[in-house]
């Protein structure tokens, strides 16, 4: 069967915000549930997803694994993204992310009047230029982005500041607030509520890597070029800003895309799908030519 | 297209860059491990000079076999106004037992324990010239549209005669610890040093993550 014939949507995008939302009652205050086993409160520590792969200038190989060590909940969990990621594509960011879940959420709230949209901006190359520095300032003892700009940090405090006085105290200075700026511009009031995601994220841009490195392997959205009609429906609502048009036919970019469904609801002709991959055996201009993978 | 990637990549990279090597002087994070023969904190923690208020978070994993209360005390000299947070679950649902925080005091610290503790600090004004902790309606005088106090006409006529040396003195310098204390045998297990400096020296400083 031809993969763009399964017109059922990825799993399960129907019901991805109640998914969202339960992750978000796990991950966060009040209860911080999964935290809590580890006698964590939130995911700085030992679950902390976003230092301990970072190599310091000066660091010895025991201090480099030491930080494995600390944050071994968070080696975890980003090893266990990356490698679902291979295979099924980006479901962590997608559905269960409570972070980024949040201000896509939050950003449904707002009025769409209010909101700004960032979908001109070339992601991945803002995303993996962000990447570069994220590692490489740590690397040369120049500085580093992992605390002072931590969207796993800012969030979670965002939900127990009404609670909890350290929480709160996370905002009472310079580096906190413009982590709430960030949060509010890039997540809240930005159309789709995903750009913060989609320029600011080590893990989402560390993310889109495996995605592309299992395109060929693993399952994933993709169109069916002799479908597509190039309408360009699925393009304006992709929160991710993975699809363009390319020769009328929509092309998705395996760096950005994860796979919410959103483009396989707004497909009218059934032309975008989730399944094993389609790859290109030959592609002269504007006519690929695809064979099941 | 890829003239306008290429363009986004090398901004992304600059911006990334100045976020990467600024450091907001307000606040900055220690590392310790809490010991009974006195601890160990990773390495200082710096703050600029000059801010009305400051935070400060210290992480810290306590070392077997210690085991007790903790007095948690911010000591130095002038004496600044501060109020210790301690982080922990909203809802405790008794998953892992947690120690407990009153009165700044750290209550059932066991082995293995991960410590987070938020020290907010608003600094008393301060005498520019001679360091001392002045009141707001103690001697004073305008500079530059800042109010100075002063403990005396002496140090008032240092600071008239050159305001310039004493301008960005007002505010606390050098070094305070983030002290614990074991509450049964008085001694020290773990002292976190919070060292204030000026603008000027403030940037080769360490405690950045």
């Amino acid at each position: 069967m031809h993969r763009a014939d399964i017109t059922k949507p990825a799993f399960p995008g129907s019901r991805r915000y109640w998914i969202m939302a339960l992750a978000m009652v796990l991950f966060l205050p009040p209860l911080s549930f999964l935290f809590q086993f580890t006698g964590d409160s939130n995911f700085c520590g030992t679950w902390c997803p976003r230092m301990f792969f970072v190599w310091r200038k000066g660091a010895t190989m025991d201090a480099y694994f030491m930080g494995y060590m600390r944050s071994y909940m968070g080696a975890i969990l980003v090893f266990g993204i990356l490698l679902t990621t291979f295979f099924f594509g980006r479901y962590w960011c997608s559905h269960l992310c409570p972070i980024g879940g949040t201000m896509e959420m939050g950003s449904r709230l707002v009025p769409r009047f209010l909101k700004i949209n960032y979908a001109k901006i070339p992601a991945p190359a803002f995303r993996y230029g962000y990447l570069s520095v994220y590692f490489g300032a740590a690397a040369l003892g120049l500085g580093s982005l992992c605390c002072s700009y931590c969207n796993f940090a800012t969030i979670p405090r965002i939900f127990g500041a009404p609670f909890s006085g350290a929480d709160l105290a996370y905002f009472l200075r310079t580096a906190g607030l413009i982590n709430l700026g960030l949060v509010l511009l890039l997540g809240i009031f930005a159309k789709g509520g995903r750009a913060y995601c989609n320029l600011l994220c080590p893990i989402g841009a560390m993310d889109g890597l495996a995605n592309r490195a299992g395109a060929r392997w693993g399952r994933r959205v993709s169109v069916h070029p002799a479908k597509c009609n190039g309408c360009g429906d699925c393009v304006d609502g992709c929160p991710a800003w993975a699809i363009d048009l390319t020769d009328k036919t929509a092309r998705i970019d395996a760096l950005s895309c994860m796979p919410c469904g959103y483009c396989e609801t707004a497909c009218a002709r059934g032309a975008i799908g989730y399944g094993k991959s389609l790859l290109p055996i030959s592609a002269p201009r504007g006519k690929a030519v695809y064979e099941k993978g | 297209m890829r003239i306008r990637s290429i363009i986004t990549l090398v901004l992304a990279v600059l911006l990334s860059l100045v976020a990467a090597v600024h450091r907001w002087g307000d606040s900055s994070h220690a590392i310790g491990l809490m010991s009974l023969n006195g601890g160990k904190a990773r390495h200082p923690s710096f703050l600029e000079s000059g801010w009305d208020r400051y935070a400060q978070i210290t992480t810290a994993r306590v070392l077997p076999p210690y085991r007790g209360d903790v007095r948690v005390v911010l000591e130095g000299d002038p004496p600044l106004d501060y109020d210790i947070r301690f982080s922990k679950p909203v809802v405790d649902l008794g998953l892992r037992r947690l120690p407990d925080f009153r009165d700044d005091i750290l209550y059932g610290i066991q082995p293995g324990d991960r410590l987070a503790l938020w020290v907010l600090m608003r600094s008393f004004p301060t005498d520019p010239v001679c360091g001392m902790s002045v009141r707001e309606g103690d001697l004073s005088h305008p500079y530059q549209g800042k109010i100075f106090f002063f403990c005396g006409d002496g140090c008032l006529a240092s600071f008239r005669a050159e305001p310039g040396r004493y301008k960005d003195k007002d505010s606390p310098r050098g070094k305070y610890n983030l002290a614990f204390y074991d509450t049964r045998s008085g001694k020290s297990v773990l002292k976190v040093p919070l060292i204030f400096k000026g603008k000027e020296d403030s940037h080769a400083s360490g405690g950045h993550h």
